[in-house]
């Protein structure tokens, strides 16, 4: 294969990457270091080490740092967040490439607890700083990487509900999906939940400790796991790299169904991810539900053809930060644009209309509207309209309306 | 009450129509100006430039063949209009049959009486250079083809018009003279009157100037008067007013839009 289908997990704590097809992977703790009397940088246990025999300075929670836009002074010199984490991914991509003697990126799937706006766009600066297309670069959330695993494992093992612990340093996360099974489309309905139970990994090297947690992950599994039909559990995360302390959990979990230790469930998902990306027919034809993704659809009433019909211009499934369009309408006798959201249950549509006021007056049809649409997350669509006028016949003006749309 | 899906279409070099003095940038530009001013697109409208625009431009080279078929084929011109009209999904069936039925109303109509409602449309928007040439045409047809005497004063009352906002008064006041001849129009003696209070290097001819009563000259001066008035509320003149009310940057930048929008106008008024 002439170049790499790229799948990275980013953590505060950790990142794993893998890639399509290979089985090697890395899983390297997120911390960058730089060398006290040079313009050297170091990632990950060499980051640690650099910095435990003094020579170097270490900076980690990187996302976070981000995220707050925050900065960090490294031998006097102060670097932005944003900086840090280009130069992490910069060195976290040459493992693979390295190893594999390649030097195209095909696709970069980068797959994260949460996923939100800044990131996003945190992120696609750096893919431009490292020289990567965007077209080529695709953030996910857990939940979706998740999905992607699941569903490239063979049917037994998605049948019914499948279920995800994830215990990493920072924080206790359960994942769970069904697939829907519709007349039209397949349908993969996927939730996560933060556990308020999240502990210190450090508890697991006492035997109390490793007890304690071993109670706690049981809890877990009776209070998730009850009353439903599951075909498999899967655990990630450095927590579970070990589970000599969950002798009683794994009763629980292995009960009725199997269970699988799969330390790069996320990263793995990510890669299958890419994979589809660059299918022309996509091996994995479902509507997904879950974070990251829209869980309506919206659409707009127009005329075509003198039919009226419904464009879609966002559709419930879609990934929020790629669901961008526009499209050029022209304005017959109305003052408003209407869209309909349709929710996951159609009970619930509704009708979302937005006044063009401030339009200068025409004729009819002589208005020729651009309307842009974008998402600021999976539940706020933005939307701007243009007058683009009518060419020469009726000049446009600078008449902009920006609204927000909550669906 | 609608939206109506635009195609993308790739414009690169717009399709100009000369009669307006504007270019045209979408199927849809195209359908209103030819549902709209359907006198202005009768004859030789669908040329080869027409031809091209659609088929390089709109990217519609399937229909453009068509077209081009058709017209070969020796099919009305009419006809063509209504193909674009129908193919460019911007008005519907029923509206595509009004507009045939219009055409054929203006087929109707004499040659005289379809090239002075053509000169008139043009006078409406203000074309009155292009005006002026067809009335012209029309008045130097054979006098059997021309029409009636109360028509031909049409005729001339209408050039003398569109000459005096060309500012050729003199011409303007010919056209009027000539028109009064034909059927001794009070209306027509009060703009010769007009025009000679408005502009004292215009003298009418010696019957005129007898003709123009005291009372009649009295009228024209209180008309001229509240015109002059109205004038100085004109919108425009607000606007200018209000564009000079801005800082010096954004009055710069204002002047030359309008002083270029100015150029535009006068340039189809005189063409």
């Amino acid at each position: 294969m002439d170049g790499l289908i790229i799948g990275l997990d980013l953590c505060d704590a950790y990142t794993r990457i893998c890639c399509h097809d290979r089985e090697k992977s890395w899983s390297i703790p997120t911390v960058i270091c730089k060398k006290k009397d040079e313009e050297a940088w170091y990632i990950g246990e060499e980051a640690y080490a650099y910095t435990l025999v003094g020579e170097g300075i270490i900076v980690d929670k990187l996302i976070k740092m981000v995220r707050k836009d925050g900065t960090a002074t490294l031998g006097g010199t102060k670097y932005e967040g944003l900086d840090l984490l280009k130069l992490f991914l910069k060195k976290i991509i040459k493992l693979p490439m390295e190893e594999f003697f390649c030097e195209e990126i095909k696709e970069l799937v980068i797959t994260m607890q949460k996923v939100d706006t800044k990131l996003m766009d945190a992120l696609m600066y750096c893919a431009d700083s490292l020289g990567i297309e965007r077209e080529k670069v695709h953030i996910i959330s857990h939940t979706e990487s998740f999905v992607y695993y699941v569903l490239s494992q063979k049917k037994e093992v998605w049948g019914n509900q499948v279920g995800v612990f994830d215990l990493s340093e920072d924080s206790f996360h359960y994942h769970e999906l069904k697939v829907q099974r519709g007349l039209r489309k397949m349908m993969v309905i996927a939730e996560h939940e933060a556990l308020e139970e999240s502990f210190n990994l450090d508890i697991l090297d006492t035997p109390s400790g490793g007890k304690l947690a071993d109670k706690i992950l049981s809890s877990c599994a009776d209070r998730l796991l009850q009353k439903k039909l599951f075909s498999s559990v899967f655990l990630t995360g450095k927590g579970f790299e070990r589970h000599d302390w969950a002798k009683d959990s794994m009763k629980v979990l292995c009960s009725r169904k199997k269970v699988y230790m799969e330390p790069e469930l996320f990263a793995r998902g990510a890669a299958f991810k890419g994979m589809d990306y660059l299918q022309d027919n996509s091996a994995y034809p479902f509507i997904c539900i879950c974070d990251g993704h829209l869980h309506s659809t919206v659409s707009l009433r127009v005329l075509h053809k003198e039919r009226e019909s419904q464009l879609v211009v966002a559709a419930a499934g879609d990934n929020w930060y790629e669901a961008k369009s526009s499209v050029d309408l022209i304005v017959d006798k109305q003052d408003y644009v209407e869209f309909m959201v349709t929710p996951m249950d159609p009970k619930q549509k509704r009708l979302v209309k937005i006044g063009l006021e401030g339009f200068p007056n025409r004729p009819d049809r002589t208005t020729r509207l651009g309307i842009s649409f974008g998402f600021l997350d999976e539940r706020t669509m933005a939307v701007v309209l243009k007058d683009k006028g009518f060419g020469e016949l009726f000049p446009a003006t600078d008449t902009v309306i920006r609204q927000e749309v909550m669906l | 009450m609608s939206l109506i899906l635009c195609r993308q279409e790739p414009v690169k070099r717009p399709f100009y129509f000369e009669y307006l003095g504007v270019r045209i940038f979408s199927s849809q530009e195209l359908c209103y100006v030819i549902y709209n001013h359907p006198l202005l697109v009768l004859d030789g409208f669908v040329d080869e430039s027409l031809l091209e625009f659609i088929r390089e431009d709109l990217d519609m080279a399937f229909f453009a063949a068509k077209l081009e078929k058709w017209q070969k084929s020796g099919e009305e011109e009419d006809e063509l209009l209504a193909m674009i009209l129908h193919e460019c999904d911007y008005y519907s069936a029923t509206e595509v049959g009004r507009f045939r039925q219009q055409l054929a109303a203006f087929r109707r109509l004499s040659q005289s009486e379809l090239l002075k409602q053509k000169a008139d449309f043009l006078f409406q928007k203000n074309q009155y250079g292009k005006a002026v040439s067809i009335y012209i045409r029309i008045l130097d047809m054979a006098r059997a083809d021309r029409g009636s005497d109360s028509f031909t004063a049409k005729v001339y009352h209408n050039l003398g018009a569109a000459y005096a906002r060309l500012f050729l008064m003199d011409k303007a006041c010919k056209a009027y003279e000539k028109s009064y001849d034909l059927v001794n129009n009070e209306e027509v003696l009060k703009k010769i009157c007009h025009l000679s209070q408005w502009n004292p290097s215009v003298t009418p001819g010696e019957r005129f100037l007898s003709l123009m009563t005291e009372e009649l000259k009295e009228v024209c001066k209180e008309e001229r008067a509240v015109a002059n008035e109205n004038a100085g509320k004109a919108k425009s003149l607000l606007e200018l007013e209000n564009l000079f009310q801005k800082d010096p940057i954004k009055r710069f930048q204002g002047a030359g839009e309008l002083v270029s929008k100015w150029k535009k106008e006068y340039r189809n008024i005189m063409s």
